[in-house]
């Protein structure tokens, strides 16, 4: 009876689990940087900070670059909520409002992962949010000691 | 013809390979009005703003913002630079810009400049409108900002004094800005500024042409101001204080305030009010006397972050002219 219930019935709930657990799984988001002067692990404090545009300057002295998913994506969505703790709407104000008082310069908005992912990998000083993804060649920043937020 | 010749050189701009390469951005801020005034009914175009950004390279930027309005005096329409700013970012959160700014007094001044649509209401508050502060200063600063645990901020100024003009001092004296700011926590910030300037014997400020004054003025301005923007709550608040020191007349004392709040009732509506005075001592002989009290209260409905529509109403006192009243609509866009 019990090797019915291993061999069979746990397979069958597993499987019916699965698209839930590779879902919450998706809506996992992750922060990535370019190689150059992007520092590997921040606390959450300072990822607020550099990903609010109020850090002009990495410690080395390279500009920092934003690259963030356009906020009528899903991504960009959960960015703008859990990220900022703002609406999408309310994203959109708040950086085209700093950018026309002159305080930084705004940030670049993608509409795939993938060209996000190779504008952080290809500029110095960039980071950005993306979903989770298992691409091993990405350079993923820790925060707070977790790679996913 | 002045209008179409920028357009035309804007055109050009944007046509051109290079700007695309130094990542330069365009972008424009308009709003359209309907007014009832004395049950006449009347369409207002307001500011047509053109702002360009552009990065030059990582540490050289610029920033231009032109406002194009229509001058009731001259009949026809106005091209008026408002900001031009060159800005060098030299060390971290440090920068150093020189050119015209909006002077960096007030947190309505140094943050809505002329786009409506960032306006919580449709218009300016009083202390704006009757050149309390002097709305444009041409010189260089050191700006700061995000420093430290409480994100202190900084802006010193000098440039050129009231009455001058874009290309040239009217005396010796320069004008000194000191600005401070802090932003204890998200969606707040607390902020206070200093400005002093000599006010030569003749000077017409660009905003009051009809300001002539027969003997050097000292002008002290203080300012406090609070801002707070949450989910829900509105409140912004701004108080000057204005010393003006004649020889012949002494020292004389006005103050400006205004007063806004808000409160998001569902994600996209603000319902507001704003009261704004200006009080001016008896002996005032800088300002126009004429103290204002007004009160306005409306609805924004905010369709989404470049179109924002409000309806409101305004009631103005003014102590040397007839009780206004009036019901004021505008759409308020950018693109």
């Amino acid at each position: 009876m019990k090797q019915i219930i291993f061999h069979i019935v746990l397979p069958i709930l597993i499987g019916l689990l699965a698209p839930t657990l590779v879902s919450a799984q998706d809506s996992s988001l992750i922060v990535i940087g370019n190689e150059v002067s992007v520092p590997s692990e921040m606390d959450l404090k300072q990822f607020k900070s550099v990903i609010r545009g109020e850090k002009l300057r990495w410690n080395d002295g390279k500009q920092v670059i934003i690259a963030l998913m356009k906020s009528n994506t899903s991504v960009g969505k959960e960015t703008c909520t859990r990220i900022y703790n703002m609406s999408p709407n309310e994203l959109n104000k708040y950086f085209l409002a700093l950018v026309f008082q002159g305080r930084i310069k705004a940030p670049t908005f993608f509409t795939s992962s993938n060209e996000l992912s190779t504008f952080v990998a290809e500029t110095p000083g960039a980071i950005g949010v993306i979903d989770y993804t298992d691409d091993s060649t990405l350079k993923i920043i820790t925060v707070d000691g977790k790679t996913k937020l | 013809m002045k209008l179409i010749d920028l357009w035309c050189f804007i055109l050009l701009l944007s046509l051109s390979d290079s700007i695309f390469s130094q990542d330069t951005k365009i972008r424009g801020f308009i709003d359209i009005n309907t007014l009832v005034e004395n049950d006449d009914l009347s369409f207002q175009i307001g500011e047509y703003d053109l702002f360009i950004t552009s990065e030059l390279n990582d540490r050289i930027s610029f920033l231009g913002e032109t406002v194009f309005r229509y001058d009731l005096a001259k009949d026809d329409f106005e091209v008026s630079v408002e900001r031009v700013i060159i800005k060098y970012n030299y060390f971290g959160n440090h920068s150093f810009l020189i050119g015209k700014h909006h002077t960096p007094l007030n947190y309505w001044n140094d943050s809505y400049h002329h786009g409506r649509v960032f306006f919580p209401t449709i218009d300016r508050p009083y202390l704006f409108r009757k050149n309390i502060i002097p709305l444009h200063t041409t010189g260089a600063s050191l700006q700061g900002m995000n420093l430290g645990r409480l994100r202190f901020g900084y802006d010193l100024m000098v440039g050129n004094g009231i009455g001058s003009s874009d290309l040239k001092d009217n005396n010796s004296h320069k004008s000194i800005t000191a600005a401070v700011h802090i932003r204890p926590l998200d969606r707040m910030r607390i902020g206070a500024s200093f400005y002093h300037d000599n006010i030569t014997p003749g000077a017409v400020d660009h905003h009051s042409p009809t300001l002539k004054i027969e003997e050097e003025v000292k002008q002290q301005l203080y300012t406090t101001s609070f801002a707070y923007f949450g989910k829900k709550l509105e409140l912004l608040t701004e108080v000057t204080y204005a010393t003006n020191t004649a020889d012949s007349m002494g020292a004389v004392n006005s103050v400006a305030s205004y007063f806004y709040a808000g409160y998001r009732i569902k994600e996209k509506i603000v319902p507001y009010f704003r009261i704004d005075s200006l009080n001016f001592e008896d002996e005032e002989f800088y300002y126009t006397n004429n103290d204002v009290t007004t009160f306005v209260t409306g609805i924004r409905y905010e369709i989404n972050y470049l179109a924002v529509l409000k309806l409101e109403y305004q009631h103005e006192s003014i102590s040397l002219l007839d009780n206004i009243n009036r019901v004021k609509l505008q759409i308020a866009i950018g693109f």
